[in-house]
């Protein structure tokens, strides 16, 4: 998230939009309760009234996966209520309070003119670059005119001299392209016209139509949320997997980007885009770039495209400005950090011996749920599952388990007999005709072992082992080191395919002869080269550990795995102990006075507690609310609050405020169109996979015409006419996902012993279902069993003039188990997917019930 | 040590179970462990009541909205011992097991004096006290008594991420739960009440009750039994009561014979005792068997051991 769990404190509107935040993230409470008890109104959007939901002042109903239209809606409610009054008047010179202007104009691109190609077709829900035979869009009318451009002054005395050094690899650098802009939003093309113009179209009655809202309710939240558009204002948006898990998500992301970027919301206090992350470190495996796409540290992976060489790599990723003009610095680092003394300039850090993920036309796609759909075409054939329980966590896990049937080997890595470890003693597996060879690599449970975990608000903080492992579980790292020493040892001994990526990689974490995690420690803090040499005991730590990502070189004299980490380990007086750095801090003493804590723990980058917290001050750098400072200009210089997320020093000379107030961005400052996304490059209503509807009330297309592997036979496409219900699933606090640890634990398992189906009064008198029955839900893809709560709290919804009633399915059950079983609730969802980031969409789909 | 109380505030809540796992965590109390043993009640709430091995439960009561922005009233509530000043639990016990802990003013237990009688069931008003058929004892919250004294809050108060459950000075608990009941009414929650300040000569869990006293499942104005009011009258006069056949006592003298039933009544006009729950005949004739009340009441003890609290 942008900000951080104690800032929800600071917030004047809250607003819970695909979130269940009190019950699956239940530290969450502590923190909006005092917003809430200091007189911070709260709103719930959801399917379903919540827990979250009771302890709201407003509840407004949606139907699954129709967030875009919602915010859509508010968009325009903000631009005719807020906007167009007071903008002549602001522009004027008067003072309009309710409405933060200056942000709007200087903060965010609103007064970008966008190219003159880029336009928005209605009739067919299609932005200006479609490919109607790659079904991809080209992006190029999506960008900016060019006011005038500016080259790199890579000369001596230039900002960018580090370019020219000794060792840095070769490539030409970007150019600044500056872009045209309309101060007074005018011009037709600019940003905020386009803008006005698209979301015209979601007024009030509208949006009710698609959501199942009404326009009361509708209005209420509108205006409620609007409050926080006031100057000195902050509302925080709260979201999870609600909103991430459809074949818009991604879309849904930026929605909100937008809505807080429209409403001054991002880099104050109280404000935010706050990402919910999973309790086991999801946030730190996202950081981990733990996809197919994605290299460590938002980072790109090289790829058979436009990053096929380092040289292409450096020339497609590194921005014209911004931070990111760095990125050679933090690749090369991470070179060294791969291959160690193996990585030089002449060989291009080694670059070459990374795996290319195809980008080609008609290249394989390797995404979590095309692994099954080649799995099942015999592509895969081996496959290490490490962590995670795909058989009953993926999309359509039925075909999922028929898949792996398929394998001929399978390793599973994980602390129970899980359902992945089991697959074949599903309930429909006929373990008699599966030849799969299935390892079982017991691991250490995170008390069993050290290590860094992150929460949701990017602090890294250090977990020390509690106990020793069970029996022969191990933790991850050493299981890795076992298999990457025999798999080396193998190609040694025997030889093999494409030995260099694997003999030239550097693997020295050890302490003492012993895999130990602090050395990975240092390669992701970042150390200098040519310091200390660690010579592989405790007696001789390694002591040039780096104090930030400043000190990061493109000349290959730094080595460091996440450049985003750097500083979290890098007191060279203890690099053994975890106490003593910057991550083992413990100070609660909060001198913000707004919760920042900035001595508890390590918040990365750079123990950033609120990012963007420029756009907290206005162009001169008077914070907007004297009460929640995060920087302010002196006249002088800066007094930091927190540490700058923008150049406030300059070669030691204070920097006087800009307008770059968000200078990860090349052009600094924020999107709300941008070209960014492979699906669009502003949000747009479209509607799920599978849909009540027949029509879609905003464009022409129903669906999101980039959405992923629909065209995969596997996913069974359903219609209203065989299933009429719209079903999402979600979490119970009680359990952990596919509950792996939760059903292991009696007094959970008795506190939630089984997941259930939660349905409306009145759908339950419809189908004779009373509460506590057996009812069995299904659709084309599967059918379970599961106890039906019939319940106050769903009601049927009116969507495009109809009834429409939504179910809600938990799914922490499945056959795996000793204390508690159940059918496999995710046999239900379909393996489609997003554009951009592959998440599958489980919250909206469509089912029929009947009573077991 | 001054009075202490616990002092929950259902508008805090989130009704997330935890007070109840970690209640039975600390208390090493046990869970069903059978493949899906458990059944599922139909809602959150699981199990449905408080039993012999589960002192604390969540409760999840569904009401129809008062608050025009809201679709529901859900009214989460907090079903344990609500530590009496005037415990009928503690004035009945024949045995010394339930008593006052007179640092604190909870209500607490000693298990190893538990006669199994089950008098402390039928005399609480709010059905607390249940017998657990393995151990042969009754379970109740101890007001976590035992952490208490090494200076922790209880159990359920620590784990309470949403800080609905708070421990301290009961007169600082009270006054807390006036500032929050003010910010409530502040909110528009009309029927918003305190409880356990009077109640039972005032209660040591002092809650914060958004949608009024029945909505969470209290007890609205719990009063003594006439059971327990007798009882309290009988003690002091012969220490252990023997012999007597006073038709009110009946009921309990089949309890003390070992009956499992929560509730059993005797019918006077063809002596029999019957369960309430069942409807069966759980003993028929007179309820005075050969043996004395006294006889009944110590013959699980230890030998040499006498029960009575007051001895």
């Amino acid at each position: 998230m942008t900000s951080h769990w104690c800032d929800f404190q600071n917030a004047d509107v809250i607003l819970h939009c695909g979130s269940n935040s009190v019950e699956n993230h239940p530290v969450s409470s502590k923190w909006l309760n005092k917003a809430h008890e200091r007189g911070a109104k709260w709103i719930v959007v959801d399917p379903r009234y919540t827990r979250t939901a009771e302890m709201a002042d407003i509840y407004c109903p949606i139907r699954s996966g129709t967030d875009i239209a919602f915010y859509g809606g508010m968009y325009n409610y903000i631009v005719q209520n807020l906007i167009e009054p007071n903008l002549a008047d602001y522009l004027a010179g008067k003072d309009v309070p309710v409405y933060n202007f200056e942000y709007l104009l200087n903060y965010t691109n609103a007064s970008y003119l966008l190219d003159a190609e880029y336009s928005f077709d209605v009739e067919t829900g299609l932005f200006s670059g479609w490919d109607d035979e790659t079904n991809t869009y080209s992006n190029h009318s999506w960008h900016y005119q060019t006011e005038s451009t500016e080259e790199w002054d890579t000369s001596a005395s230039g900002d960018y001299a580090w370019v020219k050094a000794e060792g840095v690899p070769e490539f030409t650098t970007p150019t600044i392209e500056h872009p045209k802009r309309d101060m007074t939003l005018a011009d037709p093309m600019c940003v905020y016209q386009q803008f006005k113009q698209h979301y015209s179209r979601y007024d009030l009655d509208t949006v009710c139509a698609i959501c199942g809202m009404d326009r009361e309710t509708l209005e209420l939240v509108y205006a409620t949320y609007a409050e926080s558009a006031a100057v000195g204002k902050s509302g925080a948006l709260l979201y999870a997997l609600g909103q991430t898990q459809h074949t818009y998500g991604a879309q849904n992301t930026r929605a909100m980007s937008v809505l807080q970027l429209l409403c001054g919301n991002i880099g104050v206090p109280g404000g935010g885009l706050n990402a919910l992350r999973g309790e086991p470190n999801v946030q730190g495996a996202t950081d981990m770039g733990m996809l197919v796409h994605e290299h460590p540290a938002y980072l790109k992976w090289s790829n058979t495209t436009d990053r096929s060489s380092l040289r292409k790599w450096l020339e497609s990723q590194t921005y014209s400005d911004g931070y990111y003009t760095n990125k050679p610095k933090f690749l090369v680092s991470s070179l060294k950090e791969w291959f160690g003394e193996n990585a030089t300039v002449e060989n291009d850090y080694g670059y070459d011996w990374w795996p290319k993920v195809p980008t080609h036309k008609g290249a394989q796609d390797y995404t979590h749920i095309s692994t099954f759909e080649l799995m099942d075409k015999g592509v895969i054939k081996g496959y290490f599952n490490w962590g995670m329980n795909p058989c009953h966590s993926a999309p359509n896990a039925g075909f999922v388990r028929r898949s792996m049937a398929k394998l001929d080997w399978l390793v599973v890595a994980d602390q129970v007999a899980t359902e992945s470890a089991t697959f074949w003693k599903a309930p429909d597996m006929n373990p008699a005709e599966i030849d799969t060879t299935v390892y079982f690599l017991p691991c250490a449970l995170i008390y069993e072992k050290p290590g860094t975990i992150l929460n949701s608000g990017r602090w890294l903080q250090w977990r020390y082992q509690a106990v020793e492992p069970w029996d022969e579980a191990k933790p991850d790292y050493e299981m890795c080191d076992l298999i990457w020493t025999s798999i080396c040892d193998l190609y040694e001994k025997e030889g093999g395919a494409n030995p260099d990526p694997i003999l030239k990689t550097k693997w020295d974490y050890y302490i003492d002869g012993k895999i130990d995690p602090r050395p990975v420690t240092w390669a992701l803090n970042g150390y200098e080269i040519a310091g200390t040499e660690f010579n592989g005991t405790s007696a001789a730590p390694k002591t040039a550990l780096l104090s930030g990502y400043a000190n990061l070189k493109a000349d290959g004299s730094t080595a460091c795995a996440m450049w985003i980490y750097s500083g979290f380990w890098s007191n060279n007086d203890a690099p053994l102990d975890a106490a003593e750095q910057p991550i083992g801090r413990r100070d609660n003493n909060d001198v913000s006075g707004i919760g920042l804590n900035s001595n508890w723990a390590y918040a990365w980058p750079n123990n950033r507690r609120i990012l963007y917290n420029r756009a907290s001050a206005d162009l001169n750098g008077k914070p907007w609310n004297p009460d929640r400072v995060l920087c302010e200009w002196t006249g002088d210089k800066w007094n930091l609050v927190d540490a700058a997320d923008f150049t406030a020093v300059k070669n030691g000379t204070p920097v006087p405020p800009n307008d770059k107030a968000f200078f990860m961005l090349w052009e600094q400052n924020a999107r709300l169109e941008s070209y960014g996304m492979n699906d669009g490059p502003l949000p747009e209503h479209f509607e799920p996979f599978e849909t009540p509807v027949d029509s879609n009330l905003l464009n022409g297309s129903l669906n999101n015409p980039c959405m992923m592997f629909a065209e995969n036979e596997s996913t069974s496409h359903g219609t209203v006419e065989d299933y009429p219900l719209v079903a999402t699933t979600y979490s119970v606090t009680e359990h952990w996902q596919t509950g792996g640890q939760s059903r292991m634990c009696p007094a959970l398992v008795e506190a939630m012993p089984a997941q259930f189906v939660e349905i409306s009064e009145e759908l339950a008198a419809e189908k004779g279902i009373m509460k506590g029955d057996k009812v069995r839900v299904f659709n084309n893809r599967g059918s379970v069993v599961v106890d039906a709560v019939v319940t106050k709290r769903m009601k049927p919804m009116y969507v495009h003039g109809k009834t429409q009633h939504l179910v809600g399915l938990t799914h922490h059950y499945s056959w795996a188990g000793v204390f508690g079983t159940g059918d496999t609730v995710n046999d239900l969802t379909p393996n489609v997917g997003d554009p951009n980031s592959y998440t599958p969409e489980y919250k909206a789909f469509l089912v029929d019930i009947e009573k077991a | 040590m001054s009075e202490k109380a616990i002092l929950f505030d259902t508008s805090r809540c989130t009704g997330c179970h935890a007070c109840q796992i970690a209640c039975k965590c600390w208390n090493n109390l046990p869970s069903p462990t059978g493949l899906n043993e458990n059944k599922f009640s139909g809602s959150h709430q699981n199990p449905p009541d408080i039993n012999g091995t589960t002192r604390l439960i969540m409760t999840y009561t569904e009401n129809e909205a008062t608050i025009a922005t809201k679709r529901v009233n859900w009214a989460f509530g907090r079903r344990a011992c609500q530590h009496c000043t005037d415990a009928p639990c503690a004035s009945i016990c024949p045995a010394g097991a339930i008593y006052i802990d007179e640092a604190t003013g909870m209500v607490t237990t000693d298990d190893s004096k538990c006669v199994a009688c089950q008098y402390c069931s039928t005399a609480c008003p709010f059905d607390v006290p249940r017998y657990d058929g393995v151990q042969g004892k009754i379970n109740k919250c101890t007001g976590c008594v035992d952490r208490i004294e090494n200076g922790m809050a209880p159990a359920c108060v620590t784990t309470c991420q949403p800080e609905a459950l708070d421990f301290g000075d009961r007169d600082e608990m009270i006054a807390k739960a006036e500032e929050r009941l003010a910010n409530l009414k502040a909110r528009g929650y009309e029927d918003a009440c305190i409880y356990g300040v009077e109640e039972m000569g005032g209660l040591h869990v002092i809650q914060v009750l958004k949608y009024g006293v029945e909505a969470h499942g209290q007890v609205a104005n719990p009063q003594k039994s006439a059971v327990t009011t007798l009882t309290e009258i009988m003690k002091p006069v012969t220490g252990v009561v023997s012999g007597v056949t006073v038709l009110g006592l009946a009921a309990m003298f089949g309890l003390a014979a070992g009956y499992k039933r929560d509730k059993v009544v005797y019918n006077p006009e063809t002596e029999d005792t019957v369960s309430l729950i069942t409807g069966d005949v759980v003993q028929h004739g007179d309820p005075q068997d050969d043996k004395s009340v006294k006889e009944h009441i110590t013959e699980n003890l230890p030998v040499g051991k006498k029960g009575g609290s007051h001895e």
